[in-house]
């Protein structure tokens, strides 16, 4: 009686958890297995594994020893670049949407077609012309050259503006236009009617767009690559993949570390704000 | 034009472009200088465009638009076309540069005349943490010349010699400094044939070379002098090897000749569809890019479907209201996606190793059961591809339960309760009703991931760089290149010399193939629009 009555519960639901279970190990076997070892005592990859026999924070302290390996200048780096070149992004963005959504103007459908072709080519396909670009740069103006900071967030910022205003333009649409016209009537400018009505009451997509530019260009590793040569001006991503797979193996404890410290504010970011980032039109932004 | 009491909006906006103004009338003839033409075209536009929007009371739409769309033409528009025009080119290693600097860098080079004069002085060699080599020289009481030594090709006015009393302390010996190491005389003969090459330069004309290697004590150096070695002459747009005396001809490939051997640098010419040929007709090209091409797509498809099919396994098994804790469930399988791809492609190096990954300790039975030896994984074609699968399903397959999971809850429930009211199995409603709705409402975002996975750089460049290795291909390449690697191998990475022009016109295909798979992805769209319209 028991046996049948469980055997039924398996054949309806416990094999949906049996799968389901499968996957959750899958899921996190990979993540559990570079945390344990970021805080395991044993000397390289060897000797690793997922419940390791030691406790030690050494791998953590390893990360600011030396200065050949200046980890947390990297993870600065990653924070300016990302969350000025997401700052302006969005902000740019928000004013090219201001005008597709609430002015008219000629060259109004044009403008909007070609955002939408635009962000269909991710901007490092054509990064043979950006590197030869600000080579050239570089001559004239060598504070914006290859390697710099700020040639790198100019090209982020071109590389999602489109993308960017296409949906602020969106959601700019479902604020009700009544509102500007009441302001209209009381002698509000445009930069009025925008800096107090329509910036403000769009706030939700704009922060969402920021998290999802600072997620993507923290992620990026093609175009950092590219525009940075000097170890000390590096990026999160080019750090850990260049400087430390010279010993991987003997590393294996200070590469698991750096990926925890770099890897959790971004999880966090991402499953916080998880519905907004999979969900609808933003779908498919960081990957697919 | 600027009254008091002008606005202070308007008192902003003129304060800005007159910043904007200053700095693009210093930039502009540096961009003429360096005949950086394109550079100067940008610049022009991007001027105009800013005078023309903010000097207007008029274009109210245009003020709100020009910042974002400067950087979009700047950085996204014109790289595209930029690159375009660079695929016609033979912009590659010893043809970087135009016309007018390879001709300035030419007459730059100067040759030794082998007659060393004057008396010979105390010389000695030192070498920085680079391995570069510097000379002191102590040529007499008032001169003790340092600075780096140089071969011809290295000229530069940059390393002409210094004057470092400093060097000497008060009794007269040489005191080297710290960060560099000085060479024995064994060790100087050991680089001798290096060493014969270099000159520390004192002005265009002349130089120091080392004259005698003594083994004990200190070597000698002596002066020579040095012409330049290329005149060139407008007129008849030749150069003259003052060295070899012979008149070098016009090359066609955008370089000079000189009895028969072209002369470097060179500079860049259009070379017409040269690039494009190359692809089509060059065998040890055409071979592994073609390779790479099938690849490409065979990893676009795979990756989509592998991670499509676990997606929608879970979707499936999970999606239905009596199963318990499905927010856990849901929550644990973010997590892959939620960590940045470049760090989990690195934990993946390190499961994947193959003498001290966890994964092949896993498969330690098998390979004991069937007698074989354990997989390296990154070593051969067949193995390095389904790691790089393996992976990228781990990485695509919680964004696909994700959109399978909404895509499930938004079909109408009617229609399966209506399906099941006819008779159908369970099976039947899912084949027939469930699954054609789903892969309409989210074909879409499969040809979305479709396209990401294509440009794929990230995850093929950091788990395999492309390896393992084409055997016989005339490029960097491996069989798990796809081709934007490729294209970043050739154009910077590849360890082979830059190759912009022919990496450019690969882009272009790229660029092709993109577009074609966009303007699937619009039909699709719309038939979406049409389904759902009908329902």
């Amino acid at each position: 009686m028991e046996i049948s009555r469980l055997s039924s519960w398996f054949k309806t639901y416990g094999w949906r958890h049996l799968v389901g279970i499968i996957f959750v190990i899958i899921s996190l076997y990979p993540i559990l297995f570079v945390i344990t070892n970021s805080f395991a005592d044993f000397p390289n990859l060897a000797n690793s594994k997922l419940i390791p026999d030691g406790f030690t924070l050494k791998h953590y302290e390893s990360l600011s020893a030396s200065p050949l390996i200046p980890y947390f200048k990297w993870l600065f780096n990653t924070y300016k670049i990302a969350s000025i070149a997401g700052f302006l992004n969005v902000l740019l963005g928000t004013f090219a949407a201001f005008a597709f959504a609430r002015l008219q103007f000629k060259g109004r459908r044009v403008g909007l077609i070609s955002l939408v072709l635009i962000q269909m080519f991710p901007a490092f396909l054509a990064f043979v012309a950006i590197y030869l670009l600000f080579f050239q740069i570089g001559d004239v103006a060598p504070f914006m050259g290859l390697g710099t900071h700020i040639g790198l967030i100019m090209v982020y910022l071109g590389g999602s503006i489109g993308f960017n205003s296409w949906l602020i333009k969106g959601f700019m649409d479902t604020i009700p236009i009544s509102l500007d016209e009441a302001a209209k009537v009381d002698g509000a400018s445009y930069s009025q009617i925008f800096f107090r009505i329509v910036a403000p009451l769009a706030r939700p997509i704009l922060v969402v767009l920021f998290v999802i530019t600072f997620i993507g260009i923290y992620s990026d590793y093609i175009l950092a690559a590219i525009f940075l040569k000097d170890t000390n001006l590096y990026t999160v991503a080019l750090g850990i993949n260049i400087v430390f797979m010279d010993d991987f193996s003997n590393d294996w404890g200070s590469i698991a570390a750096a990926s925890v410290i770099a890897a959790t504010p971004i999880a966090v970011l991402f499953i916080f704000f998880q519905k907004q980032i999979t969900g609808g039109l933003t779908a498919g932004s960081i990957k697919g | 034009m600027i009254y008091l009491g002008m606005k202070i909006s308007t008192a902003t906006r003129y304060f800005f472009l007159a910043i904007y103004n200053a700095a693009a009338f210093y930039v502009i003839p540096l961009a003429i200088s360096f005949e950086s033409w394109f550079l100067l075209l940008i610049i022009g536009l991007i001027t105009f465009l800013i005078n023309f929007t903010y000097f207007s009371e008029r274009f109210q739409a245009l003020k709100w638009i020009t910042p974002g769309f400067i950087f979009l033409i700047a950085f996204v528009l014109f790289p595209a076309g930029y690159s375009f025009y660079v695929s016609f080119t033979n912009w590659s290693t010893g043809h970087i540069l135009t016309k007018q600097q390879a001709i300035e860098r030419l007459e730059d080079l100067s040759y030794s005349t082998d007659d060393q004069k004057g008396v010979e002085f105390d010389l000695y060699v030192l070498q920085d943490q680079d391995l570069n080599f510097y000379y002191v020289a102590d040529l007499d009481d008032e001169n003790l010349l340092f600075g780096r030594a140089i071969n011809d090709e290295e000229y530069d006015d940059k390393f002409f010699a210094t004057h470092e009393p400093s060097l000497k302390n008060s009794i007269g010996e040489i005191i080297i400094p710290d960060t560099y190491y000085q060479l024995s005389g064994k060790e100087q003969i050991a680089n001798s044939s290096q060493l014969q090459e270099l000159a520390l330069l004192i002005d265009k004309n002349t130089r120091i070379k080392l004259y005698n290697i003594s083994v004990f004590g200190a070597s000698s150096g002596r002066l020579s002098s040095s012409q330049q070695k290329y005149s060139y002459d407008d007129v008849t747009d030749t150069l003259y090897d003052n060295s070899q005396n012979i008149e070098c001809t016009l090359g066609l490939r955008g370089n000079f000749v000189c009895d028969g051997e072209s002369v470097d640098p060179g500079w860049r010419i259009n070379v017409g569809t040269e690039n494009y040929q190359r692809i089509v007709n060059d065998q040890r090209l055409r071979g592994p890019l073609s390779i790479v091409t099938s690849w490409t797509f065979q990893f676009a498809l795979l990756s989509v479907s592998l991670a499509f099919f676990v997606g929608l396994l879970l979707a499936v098994t999970l999606n239905n209201d009596k199963v318990k804790f499905q927010k856990i469930y849901r929550s644990i399988y973010i997590l892959p996606y939620a960590i940045p791809a470049f760090i989990s492609i690195i934990v993946f190096k390190g499961l994947l190793n193959p003498d001290y990954g966890v994964i092949n300790e896993w498969f330690a039975p098998l390979y004991d059961l069937f007698n074989i030896e354990p997989i390296n994984w990154f070593r051969t074609k067949g193995s390095s591809r389904a790691a790089v699968l393996l992976v990228n399903t781990w990485l695509g397959f919680p964004y696909m339960f994700l959109i399978v999971t909404g895509a499930l809850q938004s079909i109408p429930k009617e229609l399966l309760e209506a399906a099941k009211v006819d008779g159908a199995s369970p099976r039947q409603s899912f084949w027939r009703i469930t699954f054609p709705l789903l892969l309409v409402s989210i074909s879409p975002l499969l040809i979305g991931a479709f396209a990401f996975n294509f440009n794929n750089f990230t995850l093929i460049f950091l788990l395999t760089s492309g390896g393992p290795p084409i055997v016989g291909a005339d490029v960097a390449v491996g069989y798990t290149d796809i081709l934007i690697s490729f294209t970043y191998d050739l154009a910077i990475a590849g360890g082979r010399g830059y190759q912009f022009g022919l990496a450019a016109s690969v882009t272009t295909i790229i660029f092709f193939i993109v577009l074609i798979i966009s303007a699937i992805s619009f039909r699709y769209s719309k038939r979406l629009e049409r389904v759902y319209g009908n329902l």
